[in-house]
Parts: C-alpha cells; structure tokens; sequence
C-alpha cells in the first residue's frame, strides 16, 4: 500500500481506538458528531480542492504515495481519511475536556454574565483540580 | 492587464493563507449566530488545540520529509516557523479544528433547540392535542 494511503488509513484506526479503548466520550454514539462529519465533510471538498486543483495546486501529492484515486475532482481520496482524523481527534479532544469541565464544577451555570461574580456555593469544586 | 493583475506573484504568495482566512472570517457567526461559544472558552481551546497541533505538525513533517506531498512556492509565502513548519500549515492545523468545532458546537445547539421544542409540545397540557400525535 502506498505509504500516504496506508497513512491516512492507520489514523483512522488510530483516532477509532483512542476514543473506544481510552477517552470513552461515547462520541460516534452521537447524531451531532456524524451530523458535523457530514457538514465538515461538505465543505472539505471546496477547500481541500482548492489546495490540491491540478490546474494550480497549492499542495502536490507526489502520486508513488498515493493510491492515485482523485475524486471528487482532484482531491486525492486519502485527504477524506486525512480529514476525519483531523476533525474526530478535535472533537474527542474538546468533548473530553469539556465533561471534565462539567464534573469539576457543574454549579456554574452556562448562559451566565462572565462579568458576575462566581457562584458562592462552590463546594463542588473541591473534589477537582486534581489535574 | 488586468489579468497580469490577477496573477501577480505579490498575491499568489497569500493564496493558502487567504484560503485560511476565509475560513476563520465565513465561520465566525456560527460563535454568535447559534452560540457555539468556542472562542469564547479560550483555555478549553487551546487545551485542545494542542495536541492536535503536535500531533499533526509531526504527521506533516514526516509526510514532507518522505516526499509525500510538498508545497507550492508561488501558492505559499515562504515563511517559515521553526522546525521549518511553513506558517500556512500551522494556520491549517489551528483553522480547520477551529471550524470543525464550530460546526460541532453550532449542530450541537440546534439539535438542543429541536429536542426543546419537541418536548415542550409534548408537555402543552391542552391547545393541539393533535400537535403530540404529530411529533
């Protein structure tokens, strides 16, 4: 298998078993997760076509690495793989820091004033910041 | 000459970063527009940030050294950051994150939206009762 190919395939499986054997967010159980893959799947293909466009690439692919597929239009297919890596580690990474954030001190209430004063009963915090 | 214009060299050098830009710049309201609150939890951010930025950069670096892909002299400024990491791929690894979490936040929002107003026509006592049949 061509070297980006195999690649972009093993981060694939990479990302999979970071979050299924370690962080546990139970992220792909999540509509808004394979809502967003679509959404940011979507808007990949004019970006990353813009990037690789055959006529004035601004990033070229040496082909011996690929698997030579470019579709659609000249998107090499391994940037697909490329880009869910890149997304999914995002979102697990962000998911996983947030849930953090919700056990450490769930007193604070989201659409809140930053400008007001922390809530008095800030008990819950003592069990975190642990980190 | 207006076309000489349009392929001056001057501008060709900022393509990938412009492209950069323009994400940033065409996914800003959705921190508003449906309060996806991503910049607005900067310690959060960069906590995630940067892994993703180690992670990638090293992917890059390697890719690069071995001849996977390269980049364009006319397309890119060539300016280079330490390691010799091109600026333009750095601002890749910030922006696409940045824009995928945007549109995870924002999905996040509208589903939160629609699972409320599904539970709050269920929950009207009398008005539409065919209204609960529907949902």
């Amino acid at each position: 298998m061509p070297e980006y190919t195999l690649a972009a395939v093993v981060s694939v499986v990479l990302v999979m078993v970071l979050e299924l054997a370690w962080l546990r967010t139970g992220m792909f159980r999540r509509p808004a997760f394979w809502i967003t893959a679509v959404i940011v799947f979507g808007f990949q293909i004019p970006v990353d076509g813009w990037l690789t466009k055959l006529s004035a690439p601004i990033v070229l692919y040496a082909e011996s690495h690929a698997s030579g597929i470019r579709a659609p239009w000249d998107i090499p297919v391994e940037d697909f793989a490329f880009g869910f890596s890149l997304m999914t580690l995002t979102l697990l990474l962000w998911d996983r820091l947030g849930s953090r954030e919700r056990d450490q001190d769930h007193g604070r209430a989201r659409g809140r004033a930053s400008t007001a004063p922390p809530p008095p009963a800030s008990a819950g915090r003592a069990p975190g910041r642990e980190r | 000459m207006p076309h000489r214009v349009l392929r001056s060299p001057q501008i060709d050098r900022f393509q990938y970063l412009l492209l950069m830009a323009a994400c940033l710049v065409l996914t800003l309201p959705l921190e508003f527009v449906f309060r996806a609150r991503v910049y607005r939890r900067p310690s959060r951010l960069v906590r995630t940030l940067v892994p993703v930025l180690v992670v990638f950069l090293a992917w890059d670096a390697v890719a690069v050294a071995r001849g996977h892909w390269h980049f364009s002299d006319r397309y890119t400024t060539g300016w280079l950051l330490p390691l010799r990491i091109p600026v333009e791929e750095f601002a890749f690894f910030l922006v696409i994150p940045i824009c995928a979490l945007l549109t995870y936040e924002s999905v996040t929002t509208m589903l939160g939206y629609l699972a409320d107003r599904r539970r709050a026509r269920r929950a009207a006592p009398v008005g539409e009762p065919q209204g609960a049949e529907h949902a």
